[in-house]
């Protein structure tokens, strides 16, 4: 019920949802025209500079489809629905499960109309389905961890200071990784920050099925770290929504 | 002896207008001082940027066509850095006057004998002095790492005025939005727009670099060749060109983001 009516917010307020699909075929657009000639160094893993950023607007799509549901939960919030919500007998984790599917749902929009969207723009699979399942995995993975982090702030700030504070810290984690060029382009501190993120590693996963190999193609070596990372951050940050469900309770 | 053109009324009537806007210019200006919260993103933002695409593309630096003949990459960006920050800080005038007719100060103000034109020359020179002074910590805040501007002294005050321009014609259009709709998330709203429109120019990669409808949207974005302007006076010192680039370009687009203020502003007495 709680999917269904995140759902239906779509096609009533389409506004809260069209940054979050205009936001990322923007951004593979502009990126694949404003940065085309870093394909041109040598050893740069693919000829097309869109599918080098289409998978970033992919990551960056499926984590603001889950921020976009913590938006709309200090909505509910503000509004005083939630309290209501609280006050039925509806089991705790059906409030967090709500809000995730729904975001697996909005992500699953997103990252099809990217997908055409770069398709149209020059991007083309070097892996064929398997690549694209990648895409959507790691598209997925984020929306699930973002889904997370959102709610939990959303629950323990209760108002829009909140939503600056989701997408700040989201922007900063995804820069300061691979997100712009590869580990062997970068130089100085963001090579040694993107080694550590976790962001570099679900990039990895999404980034396989688009480039040439070696750096490219689907093995398990591009697709177990990034697979972890997921694991890792969407375990922390659902417990991170959970406690704050219990939180506001108090 | 000479004699005075204007009339002794029309002298206390151009006095009495230069008063009014020097006090709402005032006051524009210290309410974006006021709020250190709402200016601090302008400054660290693109400073972050700058950082980041330093430590991406400093690679490209002599490999790609247009930053072949460029010593660093930071160097090269300290021009979309100056433009951006400005950008972002625009939106803060245009955001104050929405509030102000949010909460009816602009009722108040139009009702009260001042001059129309002084209400939006004081409200954009507040953004005015702040772009200026953008300018003036970028350009300081990346020369620990080695950015030197080769036109010298003569080039800085070119890019600090440049900034205060930039500011004053950019936060014309955020004053159009804000005239024209008194909410400060419609001019928030409208901020992507013009990040959009920098970012389909040469500020943060050269022109020489790019291809196809791209290269051929950069070619027609008058804002390629403003921050190309500022990015020759950084990198290869003054020219005649590059002075016109930097000052002429956000004059001409000024005209017309004041011209679309005024004319809202017109439209909004009319609803009165």
């Amino acid at each position: 019920m709680l999917t269904l009516r995140a759902m239906r917010g779509l096609q009533r307020v389409p506004a809260t949802f069209l940054p979050t699909l205009a936001m990322p075929i923007f951004q593979a657009v502009a990126f694949a025209g404003t940065y085309f000639a870093i394909t041109k160094i040598p050893n740069f893993p693919t000829d097309r500079s869109i599918n080098w950023f289409i998978s970033l607007s992919g990551c960056m799509g499926g984590a603001f489809s889950g921020l976009g549901l913590g938006f709309a939960a200090i909505r509910d919030i503000e509004n005083g629905f939630m309290d209501r919500l609280r006050m039925a007998p509806t089991p705790r984790a059906a409030l967090l499960l709500g809000p995730l599917l729904s975001a697996l749902a909005r992500t699953f929009i997103v990252l099809s109309t990217v997908l055409v969207v770069g398709y149209f723009f020059g991007a083309r699979p070097t892996q064929g389905l398997a690549g694209i399942a990648m895409f959507y995995l790691a598209g997925f993975g984020l929306a699930i961890v973002a889904t997370g982090w959102g709610l939990g702030i959303a629950y323990r700030f209760r108002d829009m200071r909140g939503a600056a504070l989701m997408q700040l810290t989201l922007f900063l984690v995804m820069f300061t990784s691979s997100a712009q060029a590869p580990m062997s382009m970068m130089q100085g501190w963001l090579l040694q920050v993107a080694r550590v993120n976790p962001m570099t590693n679900i990039l990895r996963l999404s980034r396989q099925g688009f480039l040439n190999p070696p750096v490219g193609g689907v093995s398990w070596e591009n697709t177990w770290g990034g697979l972890l990372a997921i694991a890792v951050l969407g375990s922390l940050t659902i417990c991170f929504a959970y406690r704050g469900l219990r939180k506001l309770e108090r | 002896m000479t004699t005075s053109v204007l009339s002794a009324p029309q002298q206390h009537k151009t006095r009495d207008g230069l008063r009014q806007t020097y006090a709402l210019s005032k006051r524009s200006t210290l309410e974006i001082f006021r709020q250190p919260a709402l200016i601090a993103p302008s400054l660290i933002f693109p400073l972050f940027f700058a950082a980041l695409g330093a430590s991406s593309f400093g690679r490209t630096v002599g490999k790609v066509d247009g930053l072949k003949d460029v010593s660093s990459f930071l160097e090269f960006s300290l021009a979309s850095t100056i433009a951006q920050g400005v950008l972002f800080g625009s939106t803060t005038g245009g955001t104050a006057l929405a509030t102000d007719i949010q909460n009816g100060f602009m009722d108040r103000l139009l009702a009260s004998p001042s001059t129309r034109v002084g209400i939006l020359i004081g409200r954009l020179a507040g953004g005015s002095v702040f772009g200026a002074l953008q300018s003036i910590f970028f350009i300081i805040a990346l020369y620990p790492f080695g950015v030197r501007i080769q036109g010298g002294i003569i080039a800085v005050l070119i890019m600090v005025l440049s900034g205060a321009l930039i500011a004053m014609s950019l936060g014309g259009f955020m004053t159009a939005m804000a005239l024209k709709t008194g909410s400060p998330e419609a001019v928030q709203g409208a901020f992507p727009l013009i990040f959009i429109s920098l970012f389909f120019s040469s500020a943060f990669f050269p022109r020489e670099s790019m291809s196809g409808a791209y290269k051929t949207i950069a070619d027609y974005n008058p804002l390629s060749y403003l921050v190309e302007g500022l990015r020759v006076l950084t990198l290869q010192g003054l020219t005649t060109q590059s002075m016109a680039q930097a000052l002429l370009i956000p004059v001409a687009i000024g005209v017309g983001s004041f011209a679309l203020s005024l004319r809202q502003l017109s439209n909004r007495l009319a609803q009165l």
